[in-house]
């Protein structure tokens, strides 16, 4: 098999069509991010059938993940999940919300095997809990630390610091 | 010359001049400075680089700022052939707990040297919640480095400083109620 | 935290290894000798370890020599630093981003700067990309050196002959970076819309001087281990990358070339004024040690031709946008971005979300390092421990990215 990058010359914005074509009803909000970026917002429950979807599509193949972002918004937690293209050498950004009550999600790792340490770190960080995971333990911080860091009322717990 | 001067008098033992001598074959001294000086000219740093501080020390061990000067290039890897351990980077919760553990298998005597803001006292990264703020929370430290990361003519400075910090070192059993220099 | 190295209960990673052992053993694949349950050990390369380029615990199961499964243990150098982006200003960001991969840090300022830039749509001076992009070089050049200098120190003691003379000319590099940002390591160089400093008088010269004695020195390099039949019996043939894990793991930088993909973002994302200069993407065939090794020698002397190149072409002008200084304060509009840059080890990246306010929001790092480290595995097993320390080795890797 021998890789190539950018084999096919699409517009980023016939590539927006595309997908919004593709899967209409399913990613909303689709826009585009100069130079070669498509921004596209994704339901939880939606997140596994199209992301193998979108890396089986013909030309448009997303098959590399590039990292998996927690964030946390306030009103709720998001999973941003940043893909790459290597036929048209383009990049699409999923957006997938989570609720803070219930903050689980489906795994990817299936479709993209480079999820495995992105989804720990993201679990680790926020607290999203990535089900149908192989091993979703504590990946930076040690095993017995309380609470998810990056969480926006995460509050500095003495437990943590055995050293101070 | 910083940490000399402080030294008291009743420590201080000056090298031994050869005019005062009457037999050219025989020099007399007492056995604390003759130990201390062999040990304070070959002191076997441990590798323990943990961040950037690391690279500056690998600098300073090379070509340019060669450490071999001083007796100092024979970096063992391995706690329980070395006597000073240059902590060289931040100490984090994760990491306190093996710092110890290496520490208590370095044999006596030991030194630590906290070189760079992180090991000092946490560094650019005091605040974070899993940042330890200073390696002397751990383990004692016998001197400390500034610098983000220290020239390696500053890790020199405070290498020269352990030095006459371990010339110090008196094999006298110190009795009860000693007055501490 | 119990210490876990002194009390027999194991952490999370042992407990692991072992309950894999165990697995392979109740699968009735355990040990064919007599009385011996299973044949696996497990091992711990702890923290502290010569060979492991930083604070990286591998947590090994052996089968004698061989390496039957390894679990990459980090989190040893974590920093928080993607929560100290949310109390730093973006400003005070810049020192920090500085000490993420720290052999690198003039191309990390750079992923950090030009995706704020993105996010308030400014572009910088034409004269400072052009700074950025010697200075980048410059920094690719001397972290090549420190990589391949400790890659082949951990082959053997003997090896160590050429990290003495790519530390030495390492030196060079950092002499002429300390002439134009002040400092050795951790420059703080990069502005939002320029540099900090213009390039002192006489800068341009004695760059140019160094870039004409550098071939003769990577040849230096070359010599000391091209011919040697142990540096090649240890190096060819061993820890190949496939593009499969390229496509499966993300796996970005010298690692990827030197499997045959051409990927470089340099030209398949150009950034600067990249698009402007010539030079090649510099590749190989097998994927193995060596190709690793070879990639990282070649892209040496291209960042030469580059730097020369911009020499030449360096333009008049300001080095910053506006007035005298950049602003302290900036707040960029709500939004988010990700811009990925070359950095020596791969793409790296900073992914920002904007709130208005004069802190990020949030910061995520994308770590070519991070997600190199995932295919270690695959990579090791199956080898000798020797070879894995080789293998580990040429996947070049800075902890201080992985664990941010």
């Amino acid at each position: 098999m021998t890789l190539e990058i950018g084999t096919v010359t699409l517009g980023i914005d016939k590539i927006a069509e595309q997908l919004s074509g593709a899967f209409a009803g399913e990613l909303d909000d689709v826009r585009v991010q100069e130079p070669d970026t498509v921004v596209a917002r994704l339901e939880r429950t939606k997140l596994k059938d199209v992301a193998r979807r979108l890396k089986e599509l013909p030309e448009l193949a997303y098959e590399t993940l590039n990292w998996i972002a927690g964030v946390d918004l306030g009103s709720q937690l998001e999973s941003v999940y940043h893909v790459y293209s290597w036929h048209t050498n383009t990049y699409l950004e999923l957006h997938v919300a989570v609720p803070r009550a219930k903050a689980e999600l489906d795994t990817v790792t299936d479709v993209w095997p480079a999820a495995d340490w992105h989804e720990r770190e993201s679990w680790d960080m926020v607290g999203i809990r990535y089900l149908g995971h192989p091993d979703l333990r504590r990946i930076l911080l040690k095993d017995d630390f309380v609470g998810h860091p990056l969480r926006k009322d995460y509050v500095d717990l003495a437990e943590n610091h055995p050293h101070a | 010359m910083g940490l000399s001067d402080m030294v008291p008098d009743r420590l201080k033992v000056g090298y031994p001049k050869l005019e005062d001598f009457h037999d050219p074959n025989v020099i007399t001294t007492t056995a604390d400075f003759i130990f201390s000086w062999a040990r304070s000219n070959s002191v076997f740093p441990f590798t323990y680089g943990l961040a950037c501080c690391a690279i500056e020390m690998l600098s300073s061990g090379f070509a340019r700022f060669d450490v071999a000067r001083y007796g100092m290039e024979v970096f063992r890897p391995t706690p329980r052939q070395s006597d000073l351990m240059i902590v060289a980077g931040t100490v984090n919760e994760k990491m306190a707990p093996v710092l110890k553990r290496l520490y208590d298998q370095m044999a006596e005597p030991k030194w630590v040297v906290s070189m760079g803001a992180c090991a000092t006292s946490g560094g650019p990264f005091y605040d974070g919640y899993n940042v330890v703020n200073g390696v002397d929370k751990v383990v004692p430290v016998d001197v400390y480095i500034p610098g983000c990361p220290p020239r390696p003519e500053a890790l020199f400075q405070g290498l020269l400083e352990l030095q006459t910090k371990i010339k110090q070192h008196s094999f006298a059993p110190k009795l009860p109620g000693a007055q501490d220099g | 935290m119990p210490d876990h190295f002194v009390t027999s209960e194991p952490d999370e990673a042992v407990k692991l290894a072992l309950e894999r052992i165990r697995e392979t053993t109740a699968a009735g694949r355990g040990s064919d000798m007599e009385g011996l349950e299973f044949n696996e050990v497990v091992v711990n390369m702890g923290p502290q370890h010569p060979s492991t380029h930083g604070v990286l615990r591998l947590v090994v199961t052996l089968d004698g020599e061989l390496v039957k499964d390894v679990i990459p243990v980090i989190g040893y150098l974590h920093r928080c630093k993607e929560k100290l982006a949310e109390k730093r200003t973006y400003y005070q960001y810049i020192p920090i981003v500085d000490r993420t991969e720290y052999l690198a840090s003039m191309n990390c300022e750079w992923g950090y700067v030009m995706t704020v830039e993105k996010l308030m749509g400014i572009r910088p001076t034409r004269r400072a990309e052009f700074i950025r992009v010697i200075v980048g070089e410059l920094m690719r050049i001397a972290s090549h050196q420190v990589a391949v200098g400790t890659f082949v120190a951990d082959l053997s003691p003997l090896g160590t002959a050429m990290v003495f003379y790519m530390f030495r000319d390492r030196e060079l590099i950092l002499d002429l970076l300390e002439e134009v940002s002040g400092a050795r390591m951790m420059f703080n160089y990069l502005r939002f819309g320029g540099v900090r400093y213009d390039l002192p008088a006489g800068w341009v010269e004695k760059c140019r001087q160094l870039m004409k004695r550098m071939p003769k020195l990577i040849d230096e390099y070359e010599s000391l281990v091209d011919d040697n039949a142990i540096f090649l019996q240890r190096t060819q043939g061993k820890g190949i990358i496939t593009q499969q894990d390229i496509v499966d793991y993300g796996i970005t930088g010298p690692n990827a070339r030197a499997s045959g993909v051409p990927l470089d973002l340099r030209r398949t994302r150009p950034y600067s004024v990249y698009p402007e200069l010539d030079f090649e993407v510099c590749t190989a065939t097998h994927g193995d040690v060596f190709d690793r090794y070879r990639v990282r020698m070649d892209e040496m002397r291209e960042s030469v031709k580059i730097v020369e190149q911009c020499l030449d072409m360096l333009p008049r002008g300001p080095v910053q946008l506006g007035s005298l200084r950049a602003p302290y304060v900036i707040t960029p509009p709500p939004g988010s971005c990700y811009v990925g840059q070359e950095n020596p080890r791969g793409e790296y990246g900073t992914y920002i979300v904007s709130d208005g306010s004069r802190y990020p929001y949030r910061l995520k790092f994308r770590d070519p390092c991070f997600c190199n480290l995932q295919l270690f595995p695959k990579l090791l097993s199956g080898n000798k421990i020797a070879d894995a320390v080789a293998i580990s080795g040429s996947i070049d890797l800075v902890l201080g990215g992985i664990d941010r």
